[in-house]
């Protein structure tokens, strides 16, 4: 009996303890600062990234004695961070997005750098102005301001030929700094969409078109846009808009360049790329690493421009996540120091961008070091890239043939008024509805979903 | 006048039974603390939620809007076509009820190998969901699937687009959870008709009755408990489908025909970031399982016999 009362007292006591372990946050020990880090990396960023932060807590040693960090997936990423915000357990350091930015600041969540910066004698000069642009804050808009975020990377997603099947066919390789025009665009696709076995079925296909992502490229391209410039009204029932999207599903209906909706259904674009059943595909700056492993992809292949409509200026979106401070941090100074290293070490840089380790997962952001000793690198062969690296560039930068810009949804509040159209969209490129047909149907709830995502932060 | 009150007397307590009352009280407290954390709390939070247009981001409490949210669910068309789905998804229940007794009579028997088959069956209830969420989606795929290539086999003509068309999407995910629930079902069924005294059969046999009249007759009358059970767990789990959803069809199907109501209040809430929204979903789902489990149970004393 003695013993059961005992072996009672002990598990509601062990039971407390979790309890209590759970609520507390991990504070100073010997009067060091402990940080805590929760970022999202795939596993060969994750190496990388720890390293990183191995290497700075060494550096620091003297006055941070640990630095956690926890990990997770894109997809777990929003959730988990959600969770911490409502718990009031923010970590130190965290992502933020530029369509986040406005949300964080005004409610409090993120720290202003500026002064930190000034006071640490941080100069911001040296990264791509475009980018840091949109983690900035006026207290009204993001945009301009003070800075609240500095960037972990920023990506263009440019478009990429199989080279080994242009050889085949025996035609020209694409000129990168000469992008097709649609009527161009689809003479190449017809030449190298066919029955490469001699069953009587296509099998290799001109290209193949990821709606959520290579749609955006068309309608911009002809001057057309999902939304009003103050992003509060759905524009898709604008004639270029129209335009872009009847030329956009007659490659698969009319010109018959693509896998079918069906199809694509089977076996994805992304796989189809990769099998070598498509000449063209997009190759995002973070999949450069993949396309050039040849067991991933087994053929040569290079970058060029999406091809041009209306306007003649090829177009593409660009991607961007941002560092930054939480405000409940007790060590904010720290914090910036390491949001600091991470986003403009230039060691740190030389390995994520594949200068030292040969494979790259993104482009610097030290403007310098991106124009300089990467392109070198590109050019001599220490890290592998294809050799239209410029392509990626003059996306990033804009030339006056083409041009990169973020996409809708990363300036209002949730995505979901633009998930709308692309959930249905494929009964246009079916060919089971008119494009005429499926906007006047979709228009009116992207437009009420919109209002409603706009109404749910004022 | 004066009333003089009289004060009932408590009966008094022993010294030792307050102590065991005390060691009672403190061995029911983990559970019951367990359940304030777990569940109490996440109600009683969700359901201020649901009143607010908390987007976990804000706070919850500055953005009160009373009943706004329930009152636009009423005319939110994606959420009627959800809840749609997912009663068109219970017409698996029957089926798999159907399925399950009859392959569960034949499992009832002594034959060799009886127990291996058992088991068989019951491996879809024990696998993950996940795991098995993304088998099917390749015996479902259009050009390389298994089930398209047997119809292709059978009749020279290519199957339907099974994840990709807005009906057969439904048939697909019906296929699925039968296939999945199966094995629960049988092993139910199972312990329910081995618990009919086989002298029911042998004097219904001696009075002329014959196999389909056994079965009408006895068997499924004296299963009616398990048929009960499996609807009304059958019925609550139905609507909360959600994983096969976001497995098989991440982007809720063509026109969000696959969608459930979770599905949705899970996108509501944390891709959409309207929390207050999918609370108040939530909320309204969880009344309308507590009204058909309570039409259930109220309707059950005409139908569900027992043995005794």
């Amino acid at each position: 009996m003695k013993c059961r009362k005992f072996m009672a007292v002990l598990l509601i006591v062990a039971l407390l303890a979790t309890l209590v372990a759970g609520c507390g946050g991990g504070e100073e020990s010997d009067g060091k600062t402990k940080l805590k880090v929760f970022l999202y990396l795939n596993d060969h960023e994750s190496d990388i990234y720890k390293g990183m932060i191995d290497k700075f807590q060494q550096a620091h040693a003297d006055t941070i004695s640990e630095i956690e960090v926890q990990i997770t997936t894109q997809d777990e990423y929003a959730t988990t961070l959600t969770g911490m915000m409502t718990a009031g357990d923010l970590p130190d350091v965290f992502y933020v997005g530029p369509e986040a930015v406005d949300q964080y600041v005004e409610n409090g969540y993120i720290e202003n750098l500026t002064p930190y910066l000034e006071e640490l004698g941080i100069s911001t000069d040296g990264l791509m102005q475009d980018v840091l642009n949109s983690y900035r804050h006026n207290g009204e808009t993001t945009g301009s301001g003070d800075l609240y975020a500095l960037p972990k990377d920023s990506s263009v997603f440019a478009y990429a030929y199989n080279k080994d099947l242009f050889d085949e066919a025996g035609i020209p390789y694409p000129d990168p700094e000469d992008p097709y025009t649609y009527e161009e665009f689809v003479d190449v696709c017809k030449q190298l969409t066919k029955d490469t076995d001699g069953d009587g079925e296509i099998d290799q296909w001109g290209c193949g078109m990821a709606n959520a992502f290579m749609f955006h490229q068309f309608i911009w391209s002809n001057g057309a846009s999902f939304t009003s410039d103050d992003y509060r009204t759905v524009t898709i029932d604008t004639p270029e808009f129209k335009e872009a999207m009847q030329k956009y599903v007659d490659l698969t209906l009319v010109h018959k360049v693509t896998p079918t909706v069906e199809q694509d259904s089977s076996l994805g674009v992304y796989q189809r790329w990769l099998a070598g059943q498509e000449a063209f595909y997009a190759c995002g700056t973070w999949d450069v690493a993949a396309f050039m492993d040849p067991e991933t992809f087994p053929y040569n292949w290079d970058l060029c421009c999406f091809p041009t409509l209306s306007t003649g200026k090829s177009m593409t979106w660009l991607g961007t996540v941002g560092y930054c401070v939480s405000s409940q941090s007790e060590h904010k100074k720290e914090a910036v120091e390491l949001i600091n290293f991470l986003s403009t070490d230039e060691d740190g840089q030389r390995e994520v961008s594949g200068i030292t380790t040969g494979n790259s997962i993104q482009i610097p952001n030290v403007i310098d070091l991106a124009e300089g000793e990467f392109i070198e690198a590109v050019e001599n062969g220490t890290v592998e890239y294809p050799s239209n690296v410029q392509v990626v560039f003059n996306y990033m930068n804009g030339t006056d043939y083409c041009g990169g810009r973020f996409m809708e949804t990363n300036y209002t509040p949730n995505a979901e008024w633009c998930n709308i159209f692309f959930e249905s969209m494929d009964k246009v490129k079916n060919g089971s509805m008119s494009v005429d047909d499926f906007i006047a149907e979709i228009q009116p709830q992207m437009q009420a979903s919109l209002d409603e995502a706009w109404e749910s932060i004022e | 006048m004066t009333q003089t009150s009289v004060k009932p007397a408590k009966p008094k307590m022993s010294q030792a039974a307050r102590q065991e009352n005390r060691w009672g009280l403190l061995f029911v407290a983990p559970p019951f603390v367990g359940f304030l954390i777990f569940m109490a709390f996440p109600i009683v939070f969700a359901f201020v939620a649901s009143l607010t247009k908390w987007n976990g981001i804000n706070n919850m409490l500055d953005n009160f809007v009373g009943l706004e949210n329930y009152i636009k669910l009423f005319g939110d068309a994606k959420f009627w076509k959800v809840l749609g789905n997912t009663i068109i998804y219970m017409i698996g229940i029957p089926v798999g009820m159907i399925l399950g007794l009859v392959i569960a009579v034949g499992m009832n028997r002594k034959i060799r190998g009886i127990k291996v088959l058992r088991t068989l069956y019951y491996i879809p209830v024990i696998s993950s969901l996940v795991a098995v969420a993304i088998l099917w989606m390749w015996v479902f795929n259009y050009d390389y699937g298994l089930l398209n290539s047997i119809i292709k086999f059978l009749t020279g003509k290519h199957g339907p687009n099974w994840l990709g068309d807005e009906f057969w999407v439904k048939v697909s995910m019906i296929i699925f959870m039968v296939w999945k629930g199966l094995g629960t079902s049988i092993i139910l069924y199972l312990s329910g008709l081995q618990g009919i005294p086989k002298d029911y059969y042998e004097a219904a046999t001696i009075d002329g009755a014959t196999g389909w009249n056994l079965f009408r007759h006895i068997t499924v009358p004296l299963v009616s408990p398990v048929t009960f059970y499996l609807l009304i767990t059958g019925l609550i789990g139905g609507f909360q489908v959600f994983v096969e959803v976001l497995v098989m069809v991440p982007s809720g199907g063509l026109d969000y025909s696959a969608a459930t109501v979770v599905f949705y209040l899970y996108e509501k809430a944390f891709s959409s970031r309207q929390m207050g929204y999918g609370s108040a979903m939530a909320f309204l789902l969880a009344i309308i399982i507590f009204i058909i489990t309570a039409i259930n149970f109220k309707g059950q004393d005409k139908w569900v016999k027992t043995i005794d």
